[in-house]
């Protein structure tokens, strides 16, 4: 059976699909119908606070380099393992995550497990800091880690839930913005945070960095209390709405990644393809602002991070934008083209980098409201969790990989050699993109990726009447 | 001052890329062989510590000659001649008793297109309490006694000259404590051909170029927060111009994080002949570690060139030059401002091209060209040829419409 079959199959007892269930039921009240506007914008604030807790204790030790080199005696390699016990397990276990999510936890429960593993990791981390060991420190970003990257897997899966056929794509921009926002608060108030503390306790020390990292901690609560709010709405949507009648059934088995449509490869490898061309670059970039168009370190560090610093209003209007336009395979495109000509422009011309980090800026954020959205539409349902940790996880194992070759690259061969190397991968992103197009439109012609707005609604009001 | 190659877009980039690779001159080659102390003929010897290197570098129609000598301070000469047969002379006897004038000569005089030398006189030390790295603003009371490079004492050459790979190592010190473990080397390199050092700033050089580079080893500084400078002069009949040009460069890939070539041209713009004949070029860059890895490099400036009275403290520059010939100057400060001071290596490294004819200029590498081609191309022609048929279909379909109608 094509996956976009089965999907099709499924989209009519699609959780929130207004037409289904319309007759017989008592009427609520906008916020508390769980088919409403009104309740959605509810869910959608858990939603996002639901990722802040994480996104704000992951840059804890950058906000606080300085202090925890000086308090825990680190040097800059050692002060990096801190990120690297974040990072490298979860090449791996994003995967497991969104695996267990979709077979043995379901949603709720994993949302909830896994903010408790956020919650938990979090006051490791600082208890490492209170009895200064560094170990425990590690240990603690470790089990943070664990389930900081599969509770953003757990994000994603929630939104497709609640927002698909609906404002889903916007959702992924508001849940980047949030992203952004929670590291750049952190970045800003952890230096403060720790100071207050240091007046208080009357020196600087592990149990003044501990004490301030406790403090963090409590975002994290904040966030493992909009999973358990989540939990109960989704439950009660799911009864008023009486979902468990309209499920296959279906359960996920291991060997089905090996049945994952050829569209989801494409789009795990345009994932990857993009992301390397960002990510990396933007840590290596600041030294190269200084050495090419000769900035100063502070205009070095502000052109640097405008690209994050933007992605925060404009992804959730760029995620509207595609809402209301559909077509998310042209958006993918466009932002892939854009960034190109960016990274061109950078390399090749001594154009103001303003320009090209602007524009890389909104093609960054275009990009995540356009693609992380359509891995719903290629895989079923009961899928989703393990696509979204696949595609985490090959991310994060490209990142890792393309950031120490970036690093080499730079060493051996200079930023133009970067930059081309950069401009190849988006090249490869883009023909991937391209190849996709083409397998969507020979495929299925009037399949569900690039479709416009106004089909994809026909098309659902059409399935729906059929079901009835 | 900046270039305009910056503006240069990708599909004119691919067709001169194939046009450098394909028609560039960098098969041109010169048949180099190096003497030491020409004309010298036993039993007279040149005393210690003074030695005349000669590379006689001849082409299809012309003769390079380039000289490096150590009788004060150290300097290396370019005599372009438009003969194959062109020579040098030496009046030794002259040249040694210090009775220059005249006693070094390349023959015949009428051959003589362009000659130009470049001489390094001074070394500054300068207490940076400031860590500033700017020297040119510096009070005067930060500046320690400069070392006079003609009163180094240098080493002989002929331990060093390599006749193979046209290269010589001359080192000197000064004789003052802080030259006991120290020195000062300077390492030339003449070319038969176009090419670069693997060795950072891997300069491109070409047939028509010699390469110094001057190394500052394990000198003990006499201030705390130390850092050197060093004072260039450059003679030539015609004369140097008064400001150094400075070209931005997108290419990074020979030199990694260094985005600007400099170059010292003569004869000034305004003389005729207009175009260059002579060039002193280099890459703000210094090294302070003999194996550099990519944080071990340093930026480095340079001030105006500012006219001299008088000619530099070198014995072959007295000796080949006119009292006619013009003298410009420059002082270039290494490291910037928050760098570690010398102390930090010990060590600075700083690389120089001098040539005739036009400076060379980098271009990207045929990988880069290559990767570009593919990356770029490959999707550019899908589009294309996905854009074609997609027409073609389209015309197809619209007929088919059409004849159904009908």
């Amino acid at each position: 059976m094509s996956p976009h079959f089965k999907f099709r199959k499924s989209d009519d007892e699609f959780l929130l699909d207004e037409s289904v269930h319309r007759g017989g039921r008592p009427t609520r009240s906008p916020l508390g119908d769980p088919e409403h506007l009104c309740h959605r914008i509810i869910v959608l604030v858990f939603m996002c606070f639901l990722g802040f807790g994480s996104y704000f204790c992951y840059d804890n030790p950058a906000a606080l380099q300085k202090q925890v080199i000086k308090d825990m005696r680190l040097n800059t390699s050692g002060f990096m393992q801190l990120y690297a016990w974040y990072s490298w397990p979860n090449v791996f276990l994003c995967f497991v995550g969104g695996f267990l999510l979709d077979r043995v936890f379901g949603i709720r429960l994993g949302t909830i497990i896994f903010s408790l593993f956020v919650c938990g990791g979090q006051v490791i981390f600082a208890l490492g800091a209170l009895v200064d060991r560094v170990w425990l420190m590690e240990l603690g970003r470790f089990v943070f880690g664990i389930g900081g990257e599969s509770l953003a897997v757990a994000q994603n899966t929630y939104a497709v839930n609640w927002f698909k056929g609906k404002e889903l794509n916007l959702v992924f921009g508001l849940q980047l913005s949030m992203a952004r926002v929670g590291s750049t608060v952190n970045m800003n108030i952890m230096g403060w945070v720790y100071k207050q503390v240091k007046t208080t306790l009357g020196h600087a020390g592990p149990t003044t960095l501990g004490t301030a990292l406790m403090i963090a901690a409590s975002t994290c609560l904040l966030s493992l209390l909009c999973a358990l709010v989540l939990a109960f709405l989704d439950k009660r949507a799911e009864k008023i709405l009486d979902k468990e009648q309209g499920k296959s059934g279906e359960v996920i088995k291991l060997r089905d990644v090996k049945d994952f449509p050829v569209q989801l490869w494409l789009i795990f490898f345009i994932c990857v393809g993009y992301y390397v061309a960002i990510f990396p670059f933007i840590g290596l970039g600041q030294v190269f602002f200084i050495e090419k168009f000769n900035f100063t370190p502070t205009q070095a560090s502000a052109v640097n991070s405008i690209v994050y610093i933007l992605s925060a209003p404009a992804s959730p209007v760029l995620g509207l934008l595609v809402d209301k336009t559909g077509k998310n395979i042209t958006w993918v495109l466009c932002a892939v083209v854009t960034t190109l000509l960016a990274h061109m422009m950078l390399a090749f011309t001594f154009w103001n980098p303003w320009i090209a980090m602007v524009i890389l800026g909104m093609s960054y954020s275009l990009l995540a409201c356009a693609l992380w959205p359509m891995v719903a539409f290629v895989v079923p349902e009961h899928q989703l969790g393990t696509a979204y940790g696949f595609m985490q996880s090959i991310q994060n194992l490209g990142l890792a990989l393309i950031s120490m070759a970036a690093g080499v690259i730079v060493d051996r061969r200079g930023y133009l050699f970067l930059e081309v190397f950069f401009c190849f991968c988006l090249a490869c992103s883009q023909h991937l993109e391209s190849t996709h197009a083409h397998l969507c439109f020979s495929l299925c012609p009037g399949g569900e990726l690039n479709i416009s707005a106004s089909s994809r609604a026909k098309q659902q009001k059409a399935t729906s009447v059929e079901s009835e | 001052m900046s270039t305009s190659k910056a503006r240069c877009c990708v599909a004119l980039l691919l067709i001169f890329g194939c046009a450098n690779a394909l028609m560039g001159n960098g098969n041109f080659r010169r048949k180099v062989s190096l003497e030491l102390n020409p004309g010298l003929k036993p039993p007279s010897t040149a005393p210690p510590g003074v030695s005349l290197l000669h590379v006689r570098a001849v082409g299809g129609d012309d003769t390079l000659h380039v000289l490096l000598c150590s009788l004060e301070a150290p300097a290396v000469l370019l005599v372009h001649t438009n003969s194959t047969e062109s020579s040098l002379r030496v009046d030794w006897a002259a040249f040694l008793r210090g009775n220059y004038t005249g006693s070094v000569q390349v023959a015949p005089k009428s051959s003589v297109q362009y000659s130009s030398a470049l001489v390094f006189t001074r070394v500054w030390e300068y207490d940076d309490v400031n860590n500033t790295a700017d020297m040119q603003d510096l009070p005067v009371s930060s500046f320690l006694p400069p070392y006079e490079l003609r009163d180094f004492t240098w080493d002989n050459l002929n331990e060093t000259v390599d006749y193979t790979h046209h290269t010589a190592l001359l080192c000197g010190r000064h004789n003052t404590s802080s030259f006991s473990n120290g020195s000062l080397c300077l390492r030339f390199s003449a070319f038969d051909s176009e090419g670069r050092e693997e060795e950072w700033p891997s300069l491109l050089h070409n047939a028509d170029s010699c390469q110094l580079r001057l190394c500052l080893d394990r000198v003990t500084p006499r201030a705390n927060q130390s850092r050197f400078g060093l004072e260039l002069q450059a003679v030539s009949e015609e004369g140097f111009q008064a400001s150094v040009d400075v070209h931005r460069s997108i290419d990074d890939e020979y030199t990694p994080s260094i985005f600007q070539v400099s170059q010292w041209l003569s004869p000034p713009a305004n003389s005729t002949p207009s175009s260059t004949q002579g060039y002193i070029q280099w890459k703000a860059v210094a090294y302070r570690k003999s194996k550099p890895v990519l944080e071990d490099a340093t930026p480095c400036r340079h001030s105006q060139p500012l006219d001299l009275p008088q000619a530099p403290p070198s014995g072959l520059v007295l000796a080949y030059f006119s009292k006619q010939a013009s003298t410009r100057g420059l002082n270039l400060s290494f490291s910037m401002a928050g760098d570690a001071s010398y102390s930090s290596t010990n060590f600075l490294s700083w690389t120089v091209l001098v040539g005739t004819g036009a400076p060379p200029a980098d271009f990207f590498s045929l990988l880069v060209i290559a990767i570009m081609a593919v990356g770029l191309g490959t999707p550019l022609a899908l589009i294309l040829v996905g854009g074609v048929y997609v027409y073609i279909q389209k015309r197809r379909q619209d007929s088919s419409a059409y004849e159904s109608i009908n």
